[in-house]
């Protein structure tokens, strides 16, 4: 086996040369390491749940480029408030629930942005719109661009309902809201949605025609 | 006519699709990753370090008296904390339990808080799995490590290393460490001051002081009967003693120098001298650690098939040793690099992994396991080994290999 020889010029470079100490344990056995400072949990922490939390924050947001310091951002706020999670088999859905707290913020970041935008467009370019590659891309574009124009409560609702997928009490669960606020705001959304979708040829029709896209990887 | 929310549904299911579909997602998440453990480093750091306290108000003399008392508490502290270290020539702030590996042939320093250093020659990894006001605890891993232990400036010092079966307690004192998985063999050279070495094959605590140097392994293990019948129609009668002369009764120059040559790392004529004594013969006389010398000369200068005898010997003459499952993973290379038979090498990788399960060689195992499976067309299989491998790797040298395999 050989090691590559490296200088320490990058964050990358660091962590390939420290190999946190690897930590084997359940859930429960992680989280109180988590607690008590292990020096592995924290990598081990990150390793099980990084790809749920990044698919979280990612359907929320649709394309953001702050999405890989917005995924540091969920796990230091769960490390911070390790100590006051009483069921430690409800990682994965308490996890769920500070993306979407952060993703809430970023979004209502993005709104003030918006407003700078007509002042000073060249300094508030919003990182996110690039040239769809494929159909899918173009969908993506059209969904989230219609989102965005969403009062927060709602694009949660809608995203969590179609894009995730979830239940009707899980969504409302996750939104922290009683099922029947859920549904309120879930209506609203699909109005607004649909009102959006008339008015952009695209998105009308795929809803229309159906999604039979070639999903094809990103190049 | 479909209902909205059904349609809405089934779009919601394409963007869906499409997001799972991007292949920006590892990187992204990996990038983080980085970021999110340096951040955990820097908290931790900062945590360890002592508050800083507010100035002293007030008259002058309760200003003094004030400074006085802080200085004094601060002291006592600082005499209490445990050490802390930067690795390498950045200086970087190591973390206890962290594995540091010195890349290449780039040797890589450790300075310690308290003035010890150590130099982690190339290709080395050690931990540093705890620090405490009088030092620290070090595990070497493997390799050489030049270690230099600053005179205690309060109090006493205490360092401990372990290397393997090894532990060596340090209390002041300058010394070249050098431990090598492989065949767990030990050395230390001291050139200041005196260590005490204990281990598993030792009698008991040994000291070795200024000048001296200790080298040793605790597999040197007398090999058992050999059972001629069952290696090679061309063995001798059965012998009662494992340390075997030519069968003539004459020892020929051969049958010992090849021992000699191997042991000061002539490798190839030592390779020659035993094929001139008879390769297979040889094979039933030698140690296990001689046994894995011979492999590594046999692959090194292009004879596969006595490698392959000498590990297969190793492995029938000293089951259940550490020598025999180290064998079976040199098996799984000489399969999958040189025979291209990667069934073969998927079966001896799973071997060392089952005799081994935290042996020094897991990382590395799992690793070529998985690339294995994958040559050998077990695609199912070679992505339960990737998500094993991130899981306990996830910056390893497969690290890459594994991500590719998963995102197909």
């Amino acid at each position: 086996m050989v090691w590559r020889t490296l200088s320490i010029e990058s964050v990358e470079d660091l962590c390939k040369m420290f190999t946190p100490l690897t930590f084997v344990g359940d859930e429960a056995a992680l989280i109180q390491a988590l607690r008590a400072g292990h020096p592995g949990a924290a990598a081990v922490f990150y390793d099980q749940h990084a790809a749920h939390v990044y698919r979280a924050l990612r359907s929320t947001l649709g394309a953001d480029e702050d999405v890989p310091d917005l995924l540091q951002e969920v796990f230091i706020r769960a490390l911070d408030r390790i100590g006051k999670l009483r069921d430690t088999e409800r990682v994965r859905s308490w996890l769920t629930t500070i993306a979407i707290f952060v993703a809430r913020e970023q979004i209502r970041l993005r709104t003030r942005r918006s407003w700078l935008r007509m002042f000073s467009p060249e300094r508030t370019q919003p990182g996110h719109l690039h040239q769809p590659s494929s159909e899918a891309r173009l969908a993506l574009r059209e969904v989230y661009d219609v989102l965005d124009q969403m009062p927060v409560d709602e694009r949660m609702a809608f995203i969590f309902r179609f894009v995730d997928g979830m239940t009707l009490p899980d969504a409302a669960e996750t939104c922290e809201t009683s099922l029947a606020t859920f549904k309120r705001r879930l209506a609203r959304a699909e109005k607004r949605f649909l009102e959006a979708a008339r008015r952009r040829p695209t998105l009308a029709h795929l809803l229309e025609e159906g999604t039979r896209w070639n999903v094809q990887t990103q190049s | 006519m479909e209902r909205p929310d059904a349609k809405l549904a089934e779009l919601g299911a394409a963007v869906h699709e499409a997001l799972a579909a991007e292949t920006s997602a590892s990187a992204e998440i990996r990038l983080a990753r980085a970021g999110f453990l340096q951040q955990v480093a820097a908290r931790n750091a900062a945590a360890a370090n002592w508050p800083r306290r507010a100035p002293a108000r007030g008259w002058r003399f309760l200003l003094l008296a004030g400074a006085t008392a802080a200085g004094a508490i601060a002291l006592w502290t600082w005499t209490r904390l445990p050490v802390t270290f930067q690795v390498g020539a950045s200086g970087s702030r190591g973390q206890p339990g962290d594995l540091i590996s010195a890349m290449g042939t780039t040797p890589t320093p450790l300075r310690f808080s308290e003035g010890s250093s150590l130099v982690l020659a190339g290709g080395g990894r050690l931990r540093v799995l705890a620090t405490d006001p009088k030092g620290a605890r070090v595990l070497v891993e493997d390799g050489t490590v030049d270690v230099s232990i600053a005179p205690a400036r309060v109090g006493k010092k205490q360092w401990d290393f372990e290397a393997g079966p090894f532990s060596v307690l340090v209390t002041g004192t300058k010394f070249k460490l050098s431990y090598r998985a492989l065949d767990q063999s030990f050395g230390i050279a001291m050139r200041e001051g005196r260590v005490v070495v204990s281990g598993a094959c030792l009698d008991g605590p040994t000291p070795v002081a200024a000048g001296a140097q200790l080298d040793l392994s605790c597999l040197a293990k007398p090999a058992p009967p050999v059972r001629m019948a069952d290696l090679s129609p061309e063995t001798p009668a059965q012998r009662g003693s494992a340390e075997l002369a030519a069968p003539s009764g004459r020892p020929s120059r051969d049958a010992s120098m090849w021992r000699d040559l191997l042991a000061t790392g002539r490798l190839q004529e030592g390779l020659r001298a035993a094929e001139r004594a008879n390769f297979t013969r040889v094979c039933q006389t030698a140690t296990a650690k001689e046994l894995l010398a011979l492999a590594d000369a046999a692959r090194l200068f292009g004879s596969t098939a006595r490698a392959v005898t000498a590990l297969r010997v190793l492995r029938q003459r000293f089951p259940s040793s550490a020598e025999a499952s180290i064998a079976a993973f040199t098996l799984g290379r000489i399969a999958f690099e040189q025979k291209h038979a990667y069934a073969e090498a998927v079966g001896w990788f799973a071997t060392y992994l089952r005799e081994q399960p935290s042996g020094p060689l897991m990382g590395d195992s799992v690793g070529r396991l998985m690339e294995a499976r994958l040559r050998a067309g077990d695609q199912t299989g070679s992505r339960t080994d990737a998500e094993q491998y991130l899981r306990r790797f996830p910056e390893g040298p497969y690290a890459s290999e594994a991500r590719g395999i998963l995102s197909k």
